[in-house]
């Protein structure tokens, strides 16, 4: 029976803030606790989950794929047909009624691919809260259509230069705002991460996913061998294996980013050897840390999966080895993401494309009546400039330089 | 009671060399604590001065064993107290008992970690106590009744109150809001080191009435990085001057 606050996994977790945090963080889970029990509360949520993010996802039988690779059923879940475009928008609905239950009027959050602040944006603006979301200046330029469409819901998207100019120098930003309004605000964290209560909450926010998943299989009557998922700070992964988490099947597969290498810099892997014990925004788990262990710089095409931390919980889970993590270069996402888009019709966000990749993989190796699920976390428009410039170069360049000169006239 | 300034400095900033001119100047301008920040990549409560100053001191090469070393160099310079602060990873990552024996080694007295709190200390307070090393309970105004008592009626000799919500760095009022926190702690046996945004005579004047000496930290690195160029030691002890 899995509890619902935690604190610790293992020796990962906790609440490691500074003494100006703790009332914020105490009343947060609180709050969370109570609304937990509430029939009111989860009843607003599944109306809104339902009415405006769109819930249940599908789960699609990837058939053309599976014949292709003349393996393993390949099935997906479609969490990116969610409202704005990914599974965020779970955690964001239920930590957004609970801070009007909490009373505030203003959110901030982080975002480092752009679909958590996506999401905070849309539900800020259709619950009435102002909004600001923290983004590093690099992933401002990599993940420009998001921008975009978080200042169109009235958000003030705000550009972090410091650091590396990425998702963890955001989550500092968002600290820093936090420990000086959190009177009137609420730090809407996206990822199963930071300090107690947020990684138990998201994950009780996320478990939607594997709850639909579970019904379906059930429903479907499916032999699962494997259900993969991409692991950024891992909010999604835990929520798709939620129900599976104390069952000894199916194989749970984490994928991290590969990135362009092994060495330090060029990849976001932390559970395959390189990541140490470390407490970095208020919590203790597995951190890519240099040799004095000050955090160290990552690399990921997808800004979703370029963080050097990762949640407590999916830290512990690696340790009892319920789940295994592998990792997928760059380049396998993108062929991975041509992969589906061909043969399947869907487009896959760059970091859930990892999760693809690996499925491709392991597909290959079972046998037909075997089915491995992939969660498609988040679907890629995001990515449109990654994308283009990447797969289709010279057209797109020509198009934007098309459309510069047209727009300046 | 008199006028007391906790200086706070960030170890290797601007360089190695200067932050020890720096500490002799905070020194020989009259401090009467020394606050030594090891600086770590991600500092999540401070503002934008003292993040700048560790990045700098980052890329100048600091490292924790040789912040020790520099802190075995300034402990020769000078007799008042010497604490060392800086970010639970750093500690953590170094292993908190060793980390802790080398503060004592290099002749600190005491160590400020704000990001572990007494109930999620990784042993710092039972082990500090053990090698006989003042860790420093960090306290803001917004803390609750039960756990402010909770701290301090362990009685330790020392507690650092943060005088507002927020980081390190924007000018703080001292104000009624304040001076009731401060007084609530002064009702504890306590030497109350305070700061946040302290920067001028007027607020350590006001200060001094209520707490064992005021903290200045970012008017320091914001002087050296205003005054480029020019010897740090003059600056900071000009500044120390107008702050005395």
């Amino acid at each position: 029976m899995q509890r619902l606050y935690n604190d610790f996994f293992g020796s990962f977790g906790g609440r490691y803030v500074a003494e100006i945090l703790r009332p914020p963080l105490d009343e947060l889970e609180r709050v969370w606790l109570e609304a937990m029990k509430s029939d009111d509360f989860q009843k607003e949520l599944d109306t809104q989950l339902t009415e405006f993010a769109g819930r249940p996802t599908p789960l699609m039988f990837a058939e053309n794929a599976t014949k292709a690779l003349k393996g393993a059923k390949i099935y997906i879940k479609l969490e990116g047909l969610a409202n704005t475009g990914a599974h965020k928008i779970n955690n964001v609905l239920g930590q957004a009624l609970l801070a009007k239950r909490m009373g505030k009027q203003r959110i901030i959050a982080e975002t480092g691919a752009g679909q958590h602040g996506f999401a905070t944006a849309a539900v800020c603006a259709k619950l009435g809260f102002e909004c600001k979301v923290y983004m590093g200046e690099i992933d401002m330029k990599r993940q420009r259509p998001n921008v975009f469409w978080m200042e169109l819901f009235g958000a003030e998207v705000e550009p972090v230069k410091g650091g590396s100019s990425t998702l963890k120098d955001a989550v500092n930003e968002a600290l820093r705002d936090w420990a000086s309004s959190f009177e009137t605000t609420h730090y809407l964290l996206g990822s199963a991460l930071g300090p107690s209560p947020y990684p138990d909450m998201a994950r009780e926010f996320q478990s939607v996913v594997g709850r639909e998943v579970e019904s379906e299989i059930n429903r479907r009557n499916l032999d699962v061998e494997t259900l993969i998922a991409c692991v950024g700070g891992g909010s999604n992964a835990i929520g798709f294996f939620y129900p599976f988490l104390d069952e000894t099947t199916p194989r749970l597969i984490g994928v991290e980013a590969g990135g362009t290498g092994n060495s330090p810099g060029e990849h976001a892997s932390r559970m395959s050897g390189s990541g140490k014990p470390g407490i970095v925004h208020g919590y203790k788990s597995l951190f890519l840390l240099d040799d004095d262990g000050q955090v160290g710089s990552t690399h990921s095409i997808s800004a979703g999966l370029d963080y050097p931390g990762i949640g407590p919980q999916l830290a512990y889970l690696g340790q009892t080895k319920r789940i295994e993590f592998t990792k997928i270069s760059d380049r396998e996402a993108l062929d991975a993401l041509q992969f589906f888009a061909k043969n399947e019709g869907i487009i896959f966000a760059l970091e859930s494309a990892h999760a693809g990749a690996e499925a491709i993989k392991l597909a290959k190796s079972l046998s037909p009546e075997k089915s491995i699920i992939v969660n498609m976390s988040g679907r890629g428009d995001k990515d449109l400039f990654i994308l283009a410039g990447n797969l289709d170069k010279d057209k797109w360049h020509s198009f934007l330089e098309k459309e510069v000169k047209e727009n300046a006239k | 009671m008199p006028n007391r300034i906790m200086a706070h400095m960030v170890a290797f900033y601007p360089d190695r060399e200067s932050s020890i001119k720096i500490a002799g100047a905070l020194i020989d301008g009259g401090c009467s604590y020394l606050e030594i920040q090891f600086p770590f990549s991600d500092p999540t409560a401070d503002g934008t001065y003292i993040q700048k100053a560790c990045s700098r001191a980052l890329q100048e090469g600091f490292k924790v064993n040789p912040g020790f070393r520099l802190i075995s160099k300034i402990r020769k310079l000078t007799d008042i107290p010497i604490f060392i602060m800086g970010y639970a990873n750093t500690v953590c990552f170094h292993g908190v008992k060793k980390f802790l024996d080398e503060c004592v080694c290099s002749g600190a007295q005491g160590i400020i970690i704000p990001d572990l709190p007494f109930d999620y200390d990784e042993g710092i307070f039972s082990m500090g106590e053990k090698a006989g090393l003042n860790v420093i309970h960090v306290i803001a105004p917004s803390i609750h009744d039960e756990r402010l008592r909770m701290i301090l009626s362990r009685g330790p000799e020392y507690v650092y109150a943060v005088l507002r919500k927020g980081i390190t760095g924007s000018y703080t009022t001292i104000g009624d809001e304040n001076i009731r926190f401060l007084k609530k702690v002064g009702a504890y046996r306590v030497k109350i080191l305070s700061g946040f945004g302290i920067s001028t005579k007027k607020q350590v004047n006001v200060l001094s009435a209520y707490v064992h000496a005021s903290v200045v930290g970012t008017a320091f690195i914001k002087e050296i990085m205003q005054n480029r160029g020019k010897s740090p030691y003059k600056i900071i002890i000009k500044k120390m001057h107008a702050l005395l």
